[in-house]
């Protein structure tokens, strides 16, 4: 049901396009860098370093939405709890942003350092990393607990992935395998896409708070 | 009234456990034309002593009727019934045949939403109460007036000028003063039907850090429109549409995640 006041429902749904926006703009940030790597091109590294800025300045936008939806209409139950995982995830949605940012850089050393063959290595990660956060914006949009649920349950894959191909990258490290550096900065990547699996399932976290009022985090 | 019911002496009056309700209304049903349409349907809720309980809900679902009834003001409409059910507060059926009602008001007294003080002086406002009940020691009078002033958060403010008007007070000095009024004969319960409605912010905060004062001393139902003096003053929150109870919970349930749709839909502005 709509709200009596129709500037609370615009600036309501405002606010969730923004999140849903800043989303898009993160998970592309995330896919750019990985493209970068994968393809040879620098240029697209630079390009999720220069737009960083961008998913920055979207989080303070949520950020005086939610303060204004807040200030204006005192909103409580469900309207309140929108609010206030709206600006919690955000904060994860900037954190993937910087992880991007991370995988750009060391993606930039490592095609610096020339052509490395165990880049393909992370693509099993990558497609993991891909589907859990593209599944915690779709629960978001959605507002689509099941598929929250499920989000968490993909973060086991992500971390399996991580570890072990961790272990393979240093046991090649251990054994002599060339260029030291561009190998841990593949280990470095992994860890990245390991970290945004977390931070999908902190957002996926915000979405069960919504829909059911429940506190599932650290439990 | 009997004596081993609601009696005259306040202190007298049997106590509850402080989780036993004060207040039991079961299956209440309330009528202004003799039965012919109910204003108030089938309305079960225990008010636990030494609380504040909200009323909320749309204009005309019959907060004030439900907090009429508490203290049989609707006693004053001739063709006023209650058609089913039952009120028992401390443990006694208000409308047995041998309760009275001015007995059963000593115990369960009223704030207004337009602050209505006598024209006379502030003094003789307080000591009203207590004059009505024969006391004229001047001590114990004066005691009781100064005693209830300080719980009304009003003495300090007034206790130069008592034999002044109470009228020459301002809007929300007179809502205190007629808090003072009711508490100064000890009732156990005080109903507040919107006390704030009339009154400017710092005012409102006043009367609400007030609440959460007398809640020591006193069982507190106030009605109230407004959302976030719910959410601030009370424990526990009904809510009513249409003459109907349709959730009661405690607050931070009814306003964090209540578990009825209509009840979201009110508390969350998306009413109508
Ligand atoms: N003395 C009366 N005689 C007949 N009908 C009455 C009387 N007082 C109230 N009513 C009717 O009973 C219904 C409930 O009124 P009540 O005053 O209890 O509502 P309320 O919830 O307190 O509303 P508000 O928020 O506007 O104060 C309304 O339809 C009203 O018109
Ligand atoms: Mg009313």
């Amino acid at each position: 049901m709509a709200h009596i006041l129709k500037n609370y429902d615009d600036d309501l749904s405002a606010l969730k396009d923004s999140v849903v926006e800043m989303g898009t703009q993160a998970l592309a940030a995330m896919e750019k860098a990985i493209k970068g790597l994968s393809t040879n091109d620098v240029e697209l590294c630079y390009d999720v370093i220069d737009e960083d800025e961008r998913i920055d300045q979207q989080e303070k936008k949520i950020d005086e939405q939610g303060m204004s939806i807040l200030l204006r209409f005192n909103p409580v139950a469900s309207d309140l709890r929108h609010v206030l995982s709206s600006i919690n995830i955000c904060r994860s949605l900037e954190r993937i942003g910087d992880h991007a940012v991370n995988i750009a850089k060391r993606a930039r050393k490592i095609l610096k350092a020339g052509e490395l063959e165990e880049v393909r290595l992370i693509d099993p990660l990558v497609l993991e990393a891909r589907k859990i956060v593209s599944g915690a914006l779709t629960a978001f949009s959605d507002v689509d607990e099941q598929l929250a649920h499920k989000v968490i349950e993909m973060d086991r894959a992500v971390d399996k992935i991580h570890k072990a191909l961790s272990k393979s990258l240093s046991n090649k490290i251990s054994g002599g395998a060339q260029p030291t550096e561009s190998l841990l900065n593949v280990i470095f990547i992994s860890r990245s896409l390991e970290r945004i699996g977390d931070l999908a399932v902190n957002i996926a976290e915000d979405i069960v708070f919504i829909t059911s009022a429940e506190d599932i985090r650290h439990t | 009234m009997t004596e081993t019911s609601v009696t005259t002496d306040p202190a007298a009056a049997p106590s509850v456990a402080s989780n036993e309700p004060i207040i039991a209304i079961d299956d209440l049903s309330f009528s202004y034309d003799l039965g012919k349409t109910n204003t108030l349907r089938n309305i079960s809720l225990e008010i636990p002593a030494g609380k504040v309980t909200a009323f909320i809900g749309p204009s005309g679902c019959g907060k004030s009727t439900l907090l009429r009834c508490l203290n049989r003001m609707n006693d004053l409409v001739d063709t006023a019934k209650v058609t089913t059910g039952r009120i028992s507060i401390l443990g006694q059926d208000i409308n047995a045949p041998d309760v009275e009602a001015i007995e059963l008001r000593k115990h369960v007294g009223m704030v207004f939403q337009k602050y209505n003080p006598f024209p006379k002086s502030i003094y003789e406002n307080v000591a009203y109460g207590l004059r009505v009940q024969g006391i004229k020691n001047k001590g114990i009078l004066d005691q009781a007036v100064e005693e209830s002033l300080q719980k009304a958060a009003l003495w300090g403010e007034v206790k130069d000028r008592l034999d002044s008007s109470a009228l020459g007070l301002s809007g929300g000095q007179q809502q205190r003063l007629c808090i003072a009024r009711t508490i100064a004969v000890k009732p156990r319960i005080v109903l507040m039907d919107e006390p704030c409605s009339a009154l400017d912010p710092i005012a409102t905060a006043r009367i609400e850090e007030l609440i959460a004062e007398l809640q020591e001393d006193f069982t507190i139902v106030i009605v109230t429109h407004n959302m976030q003096q719910a959410t601030r003053v009370s424990d526990r929150t009904a809510f009513f549409y249409l003459g109907e109870l349709i959730e009661y919970d405690e607050t931070q349930i009814i306003f964090g995640n209540p578990s009825i749709k209509q009840t979201e839909d009110y508390v969350s502005g998306r009413f109508g």
